[in-house]
C-alpha cells in the first residue's frame, strides 16, 4: 500500500460515514457526491478511464442531482427527530453488520499481499475494449440486466399510480358538503 | 516534468480565460447596447475600455453580505463549485495540431475520452447553481435552483444522445481525433446537421442564455439562484456563466466545424482559425441574446423532453444503422 491508497481509503470511508451520520439530508447527499468522486479517482488510478468518467457523469452528476432535487422539493431537509418508527430494527442491523465485518475479515485474511493501486492496471479501461467485452461475450447478461431495470421502472410507475388517481378530499370539505345537503333539505 | 508542464499550461490557460472574461463583459455590454440603439459603457477610458477594471475594483471592495437564513457552508461552497468547474472545462479543447505551440501540444490535458470529461465537468458545474438556490434560504432562489436542475437533466440528456451520432461516425471520444476526422472527411456540421442544430439549442440551455435563462428570470424570480449573493461571490457566478459561453463557443467549432483546421483550403495558421470561429459563435450567442425573449419555463422543459430528445434519439439510431451497414466507423 502507498500513501495515495491510504489517502483515498480514508477519504472514501470518511465521506461514506458522513453520508450516513449527517443530520441534514442535503449535507448527507453532498457527502455521497464526494464519495462518488473519490471512487472515480480510484478508477482513474486503475487506468479505467471510461469507468471513472461514467461514474462521475452518471452517479455524481445525474443520479445525485435527481436525489437532491427530490430532497429539496419534498423535505425540509431536516433530520426526522420524532420517535424511531422501527425500534426492533436496531439489534437486527447490528447483527447483520457484525456478520458483514466477519465476512470482510475472512476475505481480507484470504487475500495475498496487496499491490499499490498505481501498480494494478485494469486491462482495457478504454471505451472500445469495454464495449467489446460488454456487447461481445457478456451480451446476454447485459440484456437480462436491461430487462430487469425496465421491469423495475414499470413497477415504480405502477406502484405510484393509485396515489395519484385517488382524489384527496379534506374532511372539512366533506363536512361542509354534508351540512349543505342538510340545509338544502 | 510532465506534471509541471501541465500545471504551467493550466495556469496560462486560466489567466487567458480570466482576461477573456473581463473583456467579454465589455464587448457584451457594448455589443448589446448597439443592438438596442444605446451607447453602453463609454466613460471609463477610451471607448469604455477600462470599464472591466472599474467593475473589478467595485466588486472587490463592496461589502460582503451573507444571509441570516443561509446554510453557511453550502452558501460559500456553491460559487466556488460553479467557478472552478467552469474554468476546468476548457482544458481538453485542442487549439492546434500536435506540437504546434512552440513545439508543445496546444492543449492542457490530452485525455482520450475528452468528450466524457466535458460532460462530467459541465454537470458538476451546475451543482453550484443548484446548491446556491437551496443554501440561500430564500424561496425565489430555491425556485431558480430547481429550475436549473430540472432543465439540466432534460437538456443534458438530449445533448448526450445527440453526440452519440458524431462519436459513432468518428469512432472515438477524443476531440483531437474528431478534428482530424473532419480534416479528412469534411465538417461534421454537414454530416450530422440535425445533431448540430440540437447541440446548438442544448448548448444555449446549458449556458443559461436567453431564451433559456429561466433559472435567473428577473421578472418572475428577482434573479433566481443568485438573488442572495453580492460582491465577489456574485462575480464568481457571473464569471462561471460567461466562462460557459466562452468554452461552448470554442467547443462547437471543434466538434462540428473542423476545429483549428483552416476552412475552404485557406492557409493553416495555428490557433488563428479556431479564434475566428470562436468569435463567430460568441457573436451568434450575443445576437440571439439581444433579439430573443425568454420562453416560459414549462414550455422549455417540454421542448427538451418532447422534441429535442426524440430527434436526437432517432438520428442516433439512423447513424448507428448506417455505420453498422458500412461495417464500422468511416
Amino acid at each position: 500500500m502507498s500513501v495515495f491508497d491510504l489517502l483515498m481509503g480514508a477519504l472514501l470511508v470518511a465521506s461514506a460515514l458522513a453520508a450516513v451520520t449527517l443530520k441534514n439530508a442535503i449535507h448527507a447527499g453532498l457527502a455521497l457526491v464526494g464519495n462518488f468522486l473519490a471512487l472515480a479517482v480510484v478508477y482513474f488510478a486503475l487506468e479505467a478511464q471510461f469507468l471513472g468518467w461514467i461514474q462521475i457523469i452518471v452517479y455524481a452528476g445525474a443520479v445525485m442531482v435527481l436525489f437532491l432535487f427530490v430532497i429539496m422539493l419534498l423535505f425540509d431537509a431536516k433530520a426526522d427527530v420524532g420517535p424511531n418508527p422501527l425500534p426492533w430494527m436496531r439489534p437486527i442491523a447490528a447483527a447483520l453488520a457484525a456478520l458483514l465485518f466477519l465476512a470482510l475479515a475472512y476475505a481480507y485474511s484470504s487475500l495475498g499481499p496487496i499491490d499499490p493501486l498505481a501498480d494494478v492496471k485494469l486491462a482495457g479501461g478504454l471505451p472500445k475494449a469495454l464495449g467489446a467485452i460488454l456487447y461481445g461475450g457478456w451480451l446476454y447478461p447485459v440484456l437480462l440486466v436491461a430487462v430487469l431495470l425496465f421491469a423495475a421502472t414499470v413497477a415504480a410507475v405502477v406502484l405510484v399510480q393509485p396515489q395519484i388517481r385517488k382524489t384527496r378530499i379534506k374532511p372539512q370539505v366533506l363536512e361542509r358538503d354534508r351540512e349543505l345537503k342538510e340545509v338544502g333539505r | 516534468m510532465s506534471y509541471l508542464l501541465a500545471a504551467i499550461k493550466g495556469l496560462v490557460l486560466i489567466l487567458m480565460l480570466l482576461f477573456t472574461f473581463a473583456y467579454l463583459t465589455w464587448a457584451m455590454r457594448r455589443g448589446l447596447a448597439r443592438f438596442q440603439i444605446r451607447q453602453g459603457p463609454n466613460r471609463v477610458g477610451p471607448l469604455g475600455l477600462f470599464q472591466p477594471l472599474a467593475d473589478a475594483v467595485k466588486a472587490i471592495f463592496k461589502e460582503d453580505i451573507s444571509v441570516a437564513k443561509a446554510d453557511k457552508f453550502v452558501y460559500w461552497l456553491a460559487p466556488l463549485i460553479s467557478f472552478t468547474f467552469a474554468l476546468a472545462a476548457f482544458a481538453v479543447i485542442p487549439l492546434g495540431p500536435k506540437g504546434s505551440l512552440f513545439g508543445l501540444d496546444p492543449w492542457v490535458a490530452g485525455l482520450n475520452v475528452s468528450i466524457l470529461y466535458i460532460f462530467a465537468v459541465a454537470e458538476l458545474a451546475t451543482y453550484g447553481i443548484f446548491l446556491s438556490g437551496w443554501a440561500s434560504g430564500s424561496k425565489y432562489s430555491l425556485m431558480g435552483g430547481m429550475r436549473s436542475a430540472a432543465g439540466l437533466i432534460g437538456y443534458e440528456l438530449a445533448l448526450g444522445v445527440a453526440l452519440l451520432g458524431p462519436v459513432l461516425l468518428v469512432g472515438s471520444l477524443d476531440l483531437r481525433d474528431i478534428v482530424d476526422w473532419q480534416v479528412k472527411h469534411g465538417w461534421l456540421a454537414l454530416w450530422q446537421l440535425p445533431v448540430f442544430i440540437v447541440y446548438l439549442i442544448a448548448a444555449l440551455a446549458e449556458m443559461g442564455r436567453t431564451p433559456f435563462d429561466f433559472a435567473e428570470a428577473e421578472q418572475e424570480l428577482v434573479g433566481g439562484f443568485s438573488t442572495e449573493y453580492n460582491s465577489m461571490k456574485f462575480v464568481a457566478f457571473y464569471m462561471a456563466e460567461l466562462l460557459h459561453w466562452i468554452t461552448a463557443s470554442a467547443l462547437i467549432p471543434t466538434l462540428f466545424m473542423g476545429g483549428w483546421h483552416a476552412p475552404f483550403g485557406l492557409p493553416e495558421v495555428p490557433i488563428l482559425w479556431l479564434f475566428i470561429k470562436w468569435l463567430v459563435f460568441i457573436f451568434v450567442v450575443m445576437w440571439i441574446w439581444a433579439s430573443w425573449f425568454r420562453t416560459r419555463y414549462d414550455v422549455m422543459i417540454r421542448f427538451a423532453w418532447g422534441k429535442l430528445f426524440p430527434v436526437a434519439l432517432a438520428w442516433f439510431l439512423l447513424t448507428a444503422y448506417w455505420v453498422a451497414s458500412k461495417g464500422g466507423a468511416v
